[in-house]
């Protein structure tokens, strides 16, 4: 008996992974799949507790960083590096298997997907406003589209402030620009001035120079990332700095169910800045995947293998579930706008994982709170800098 | 137990005997029926109360044996948080408009209600479907109504005229925002104690004093308040209690935003305890919620004895 805890909710996907699972199953009949599911907030709430029951899954869905790191820490994981087959290790790649091995440098999960947060753009909102997309690679010219936007009378962003996570990819992505691979490692790692050294405080204050053009959607503050998303998915947003999954999302959270057309709604790269540190290439997102408990029986790894192989992998980046992870699986996808962000992601120096999970719960936390009050102009480029630094020393 | 156990020595007449507690005839009920009380309260109550108390002297993220012994830096944390004056305020804020303005408005609705008659069931039902109402959904329902793009108040905005604030998005609007929920939600269920109250009210007491030609408003402040004074003291504690442990109307209302400024104290608890995967902290601020509820029962017990003495 194998079980493995997911939070897909979308009917097809569930049926894909159903189809998965009965397949391994007819061809291993003496093995029990199940694929008990939790919804997202639930599942995060709940899975602490879980891990450490009897009940806990064999296989459990996993964003990697901070919280992984705390799992490997407590010992309620299973290394599987010796169980694990070569020919699975290296379909993940090596940025799958990094993600996943922790500081003891034991391998406890596979990896399945990759996400990256992208500058999402409404073409018509664009013609109206006179803003070429093209202007707004820098990020002056961004500021000065932004501008135009307003001039026009149309919203230039929407932002899902009250959820302050759709906030903080903002404020991630100006740090990545502005500090870079080798920037971001030492300040995490709590080195010198750590996230209140020049560069952090710079990303502050381009996000308050910004703030201050007043570029978001009436009310972001009370607008939680459905209603943002929404709102861009209405056509009454310019941009949406949102995951890849927003192209879906979007529609769904449209009042119409239908978004912006797929020829009118394109991506654009976030503007680079001059003096930066980061790569132009560098891109911010998520690399999830699966972990096992404890108690994970070699079935349960065996059963992974099969379930997380290029062949099925396949089948969810076609049907534009996630963007797969496996070498060659994303080339079954035929959405543009998925293509590109793999292709994005695979030429990448860097993908920066989501602040929020790379550095834990707790400083992940305050990145999100600082963000929110960035957005609102309501807190200082230096102090915000100074409290994620506090709470990166509170857990050294 | 204690007034059972009294009820059947007065039964028996053996009202007087010492240790009465020993009494065989009141033995019995109480190995009994205390068992299971004592169980479900011990399991569900005393355990997770001297869980949280061992965890706040830790820092502890949830996962593994707790180990890190910190003293008493988690209580230091939680006083020194930037946003944990705001949650104690808006507790206290929540707190004072019950009892100000919530208790009366219900008092009032009470009084008018008491009477018997159709209309007068229809509005008690009215008042009261809101407290039947699950929290989380009174709350989204709450958030769509003051929603500045699709809700109500756009609306009532347009009607007059004028345009409305983003209430929810306002750090000034936030708060009475959230307080007119409340209000919506609770004032019917104290007004149905206070109508209970009213109704075993012997209705030959009014009319005596009817007859006598006592003016309305002063039935209403020597006889009818005085005589559901139980049902008042029930409702006061009950409000208190209620305010100081608020949380499931504000998190799909607020989630405790606009930059954390609607967090109540267990608000505050969940989002940067338990949230954020410090249950040290997070236990710290319920022994401190904790200590805050033990004052006010005995302040309150104290105040009461001495109500009911004099």
């Amino acid at each position: 008996m194998v079980k493995y805890l997911h939070i897909a909710s979308i009917p097809g996907e569930v049926e894909l992974m159903q189809k998965a699972a009965d397949e391994y199953m007819a061809a291993n009949p003496n093995v029990k799949i199940e694929l008990p599911f939790l919804e997202n907030e639930a599942f995060k709430a709940k899975l602490t507790t879980l891990l450490q029951s009897a009940e806990a899954p064999d296989i459990f869905h996993s964003w990697g960083g901070g919280v992984f790191y705390e799992q490997a820490k407590a010992g309620v994981l299973r290394p599987v590096e010796d169980v694990m087959s070569q020919a699975a290790k290296d379909e993940m790649g090596s940025a799958g298997v990094s993600a996943f091995t922790a500081a003891d440098g034991h391998l406890y999960g596979m990896a399945r997907d990759v996400a990256e947060v992208v500058l999402w753009y409404n073409k018509t909102l664009f013609e109206q406003a006179g803003v070429d997309p093209a202007s707004m690679g820098t990020w002056d010219g961004f500021l000065a589209g932004v501008q135009k936007f307003k001039d026009a009378g149309i919203t230039p962003l929407a932002v899902g402030a009250k959820d302050k996570w759709p906030a903080h990819f903002w404020w991630s992505k100006l740090v990545v620009r502005l500090a870079g691979q080798d920037g971001f490692n030492a300040a995490a790692a709590g080195e010198g001035d750590g996230f209140a050294g020049e560069d952090f405080v710079k990303a502050g204050e381009y996000f308050l120079q910004l703030a201050a053009l007043n570029p978001w959607q009436e009310g972001f503050e009370a607008a939680s990332y459905g209603d943002a998303s929404g709102y861009f998915g209405d056509g009454k947003a310019a941009m949406h700095l949102m995951g890849d999954w927003d192209y879906g999302a979007m529609k769904d959270n449209s009042a119409s169910k239908q978004g912006i057309p797929d020829d009118q709604l394109g991506i654009l790269p976030f503007p680079t800045i001059e003096g930066g540190k980061g790569d132009p290439t560098d891109t911010l997102g998520g690399l999830s995947g699966y972990l096992f408990s404890k108690n994970a029986s070699d079935e349960a790894v065996k059963f992974l293998e099969f379930y997380n192989s290029k062949a099925v992998q396949e089948k969810f980046g076609q049907a534009g579930y996630y963007i797969p992870i496996a070498k060659g699986a994303a080339d079954s996808m035929t959405n543009p706008f998925k293509v590109q962000i793999g292709k994005n992601i695979s030429g990448a120096h860097w993908h920066a994982l989501f602040f929020d999970q790379a550095l834990g719960p707790a400083v992940g936390g305050v990145v999100n709170d600082v963000s929110a009050e960035l957005a609102a102009n309501a807190i200082s480029a230096q102090e915000a800098a100074e409290l994620v630094k506090e709470a990166v020393d509170d857990t050294l | 137990m204690a007034s059972v156990a009294s009820s059947i020595d007065t039964v028996s007449g053996s009202a007087v005997r010492p240790r009465r507690y020993m009494d065989r005839k009141s033995l019995v009920p109480l190995l009994l029926f205390l068992p299971p009380a004592l169980l479900l309260f011990t399991v569900f109550v005393v355990l997770p109360m001297i869980d949280a108390g061992t965890f706040s002297f830790f820092d502890w993220t949830g996962y593994g044996p707790i180990t890190d012994f910190v003293g008493f830096d988690n209580y230091e944390d939680v006083i020194t948080h930037r946003n944990f004056g705001t949650a104690v305020r808006n507790s206290l804020i929540v707190v004072a408009v019950s009892l100000l303005i919530q208790l009366p408005l219900a008092m009032w609705a009470a009084i008018a209600l008491s009477e018997r008659g159709t209309h007068v069931n229809i509005l008690r039902t009215i008042f009261f479907v809101p407290y039947m109402l699950a929290e989380i959904a009174a709350g989204l329902i709450w958030k769509f109504v003051y929603d500045g793009n699709y809700g109500l108040v756009p609306i009532i905005g347009d009607a007059i005229g004028q345009k409305l604030p983003f209430v929810l998005a306002d750090k000034l609007w936030v708060i009475p925002a959230i307080m007119l929920v409340i209000i919506w939600k609770y004032f019917g269920f104290h007004m149905m104690i206070y109508i209970a109250g009213l109704q075993s009210i012997p209705s030959e007491v009014i009319e005596a004093a009817r007859l006598d030609g006592v003016k309305k408003w002063k039935i209403v402040w020597h006889i009818k308040l005085p005589m559901i004074w139980s049902a008042i003291v029930v409702s006061v504690f009950f409000s208190i209690t209620g305010a100081l442990q608020l949380f499931d109307l504000i998190i799909p209302l607020t989630g405790g935003g606009p930059q954390n400024t609607s967090h109540t104290i267990v608000t505050f608890l969940y989002q940067f305890g338990i949230l954020r995967m410090k249950l040290g902290f997070g236990g710290a601020v319920s022994v401190m919620l904790f200590i805050a509820c033990v004052i006010v029962a005995i302040v309150y017990r104290r105040l009461l004895f001495r109500a009911e003495q004099t």
